[in-house]
């Protein structure tokens, strides 16, 4: 493999008698480090086999149904509406994060105060919380008499469990982590004088953020964005418990799939996931491709 | 515009980095803050931009108090060592940044500013570059860029900490050699910090030697080359040699009477000699009390290395006159210093 990058160099044979062999056409560009075969290789077939060959069965399983079928099974109103609601409320969530976690951020890399260990530390407990426990927990302090949900409905009249906004709310408490564990290193290798040099050239603390700490931390944010979406979208045991599951109105996809699983209709169960999986790849690849021309404007 | 500091005190925790400094930037001049790291150069620096607040002290900006201002609202235009440019901007971008942000009443126009920031980046020989971003560009058009960047604002006075600092040598030349000219075509009130003597002596007008958050000596750089105020001035400023000596009578006594060098001042009883290496005659002796240990050519230059009673000592002097001595490595020879300096023990 190196023979042949060397082969081909632009000194290659030059004012020499060898063999000039044709350039060989490159599906890579020439590299020192070793193992270009091996990894992708290695690469591939883990890829294919933990994420590629589970999805390709979903699909095929799906297929059973042939294309009206399966038109008909996704376009049924009580799916439209879990779409709605599993990829509306996850957007609102991820946004939701994607604000305060970046506040949480900040506070956590900018400023020094006592505990700030434990605050770090409390960031993740949404990672390791079991989904069901968080759940649970989540609709007993939000349900018309617990802690919060009786003083949110007294004085504002605002119902939280069994509403949307429950699931909301356990959404952004699960996707939280997401948003700050991707924004805090690169928030803490932001080198200080970039801002400096925004304040001796006459810019506002408020100036400096948009112009020079913003666009710096955006792909990141975005990161954590997407991420945070995602695991929305396929969260299942934190949102069961304070949805209410009303079909319709509060009954999210992943639910709606283990309903039809328990009626053992596996192929329209299969058709749902296969939808949610197209809507799911378009919109992170979107994001991705997003991140991808804004990293482009500064790293050519 | 002209800076006054008085009495600048700073500490971060139990180190102190400048302790009570007093110094007048005068209008128009180029002011070189030479020091080895940790002297307070930088620290200094950054308190006349408003980067850092002084512990103690006063300063005035063109006679008006600046510990107040907060940075934006002193005029001072600032390039950092590492350039600082804002990497998600082209360098049009960069340059116009100071432009853009003023408050809306004081804010040129779209057109002006273009006027403007085309004019600062002819200035600065980089017109060609406006639409690259900072990762494409060398150091030295980083470190332009920088500049224009700081001059865009139209500031009063200039502060550069250790502008050329992370380029490579020959650059580096090149920069100073532009940085002067600019100068002499703006006369900017302008303040840099360096620790590289040579850039302090070459660039300057006037040099302030710093040493442990003090100055140790203000002038030109003809001044502290020639008359140090102190033994650190002396040895900080260009290669040195460096002998314990008892001053008795005028006469410096190194060793046991293996050299003999006459002094002026007052000093008296134990002291430091220094010699410049350039200033330590060396003539061929059979019999004579020092050995040649050692010749290294550089260049145009020889560095000869000498063994006296124990003591290395390095002369220095042009290949011509190298020649037309012709001594060789392992001759005895005599030495005689035309200048020294003694300071007290």
């Amino acid at each position: 493999m190196v023979a042949a990058a060397d082969s081909d160099g632009p000194l290659a044979g030059k004012g020499r008698a060898v063999t000039v062999r044709a350039p060989v056409a490159h599906f890579r560009k020439p590299s020192v480090l070793p193992g270009f075969g091996l990894t992708l290789g290695f690469t591939l077939s883990y890829l294919s086999i933990i994420v590629l060959v589970p999805l390709a069965a979903l699909i095929v399983r799906s297929s059973g149904l042939g294309w009206s079928g399966f038109w008909s099974a996704v376009t049924t109103p009580r799916v439209l509406a879990a779409f709605e609601v599993s990829f509306g409320l996850s957007f609102a969530a991820a946004l939701t994060n994607a604000v305060f976690g970046f506040l949480v951020a900040w506070v956590l890399v900018r400023y020094d105060f006592p505990g700030k260990r434990l605050v770090d530390a409390l960031v993740d407990l949404p990672f390791a919380l079991p989904t069901a426990v968080a759940g649970i927990a989540l609709s007993a302090l939000y349900a018309p008499n617990g802690w919060l949900g009786k003083p949110l409905n007294e004085l504002l009249g605002l119902k939280v469990a069994f509403t949307p906004l429950g699931i909301a709310i356990a959404l952004t408490f699960i996707g939280l982590p997401f948003v700050v564990r991707t924004v805090q290193p690169i928030l803490q290798d932001l080198p200080p004088e970039e801002e400096e040099a925004a304040a001796s050239l006459g810019a506002s603390r408020l100036q400096t953020f948009g112009s020079v700490i913003l666009p710096a931390i955006l792909p990141a944010l975005v990161t954590g964005f997407a991420l945070s979406f995602a695991r929305g979208v396929g969260e299942y045991g934190s949102v069961i418990f304070i949805a209410g599951n009303m079909p319709g109105l509060t009954e999210i996809l992943p639910l709606l799939i283990v309903i039809k699983l328990e009626q053992y209709d596996y192929a329209g169960a299969a058709a749902v996931g296969t939808a949610m999986l197209g809507v799911s790849f378009v919109m992170l690849l979107i994001l991705n491709l997003l991140q991808q021309w804004m990293r482009s404007r500064h790293a050519r | 515009m002209a800076i006054q500091v008085s009495g600048i005190t700073k500490r971060f925790n139990d180190f102190t980095a400048l302790d009570s400094v007093e110094l007048e930037v005068k209008s128009g001049e180029l002011l070189a803050l030479l020091g080895p790291s940790g002297s307070g150069k930088t620290t200094l620096l950054r308190i006349m931009a408003g980067l850092e607040s002084p512990d103690g002290g006063g300063l005035l900006l063109n006679g008006e108090e600046a510990l107040g201002l907060k940075p934006r609202d002193r005029q001072v235009g600032f390039v950092f060592q590492h350039y600082a440019l804002f990497r998600h901007m082209t360098v049009f971008e960069n340059v116009a940044f100071g432009l853009k942000v003023r408050p809306r009443g004081q804010r040129p126009g779209a057109s002006e500013i273009k006027r403007r920031v085309t004019e600062l980046l002819e200035l600065v020989q980089l017109s060609p570059f406006a639409g690259r971003y900072p990762v494409q560009l060398s150091g030295g058009q980083r470190q332009r860029v920088a500049l224009a960047r700081a001059l865009a604002i139209e500031p009063k006075v200039l502060l550069l900490d250790e502008p050329f600092g992370a380029l490579d040598a020959k650059v580096r030349k090149e920069l100073r050699r532009w940085l002067r000219k600019l100068h002499d075509d703006i006369h900017i009130t302008s303040v840099f910090v360096t620790h590289d003597q040579e850039e302090a002596l070459e660039l300057a007008d006037r040099v302030v030697v710093m040493n442990q958050g003090r100055i140790e000596q203000i002038g030109t750089p003809a001044e502290v080359y020639d008359h140090p105020a102190s033994a650190f001035v002396y040895e900080f400023l260009g290669q040195v040699n460096r002998f314990d000596c008892t001053v008795e009578g005028g006469i410096a006594r190194v060793g046991d009477g293996a050299l003999a060098i006459p002094t002026q001042g007052g000093v008296q009883g134990p002291a430091v000699a220094y010699v410049r290496p350039h200033d330590l005659g060396v003539t061929p002796a059979s019999a004579g009390p020092a050995r040649i240990s050692g010749i290294h050519v550089v260049g145009p230059d020889a560095r000869i290395d000498i063994d006296l009673a124990g003591l290395t000592l390095e002369a220095e002097m042009d290949r011509e006159r190298l020649a037309t001595l012709g001594i060789a490595a392992g001759d005895r020879c005599a030495i005689h210093i035309d200048r020294a300096r003694v300071f007290a023990r």
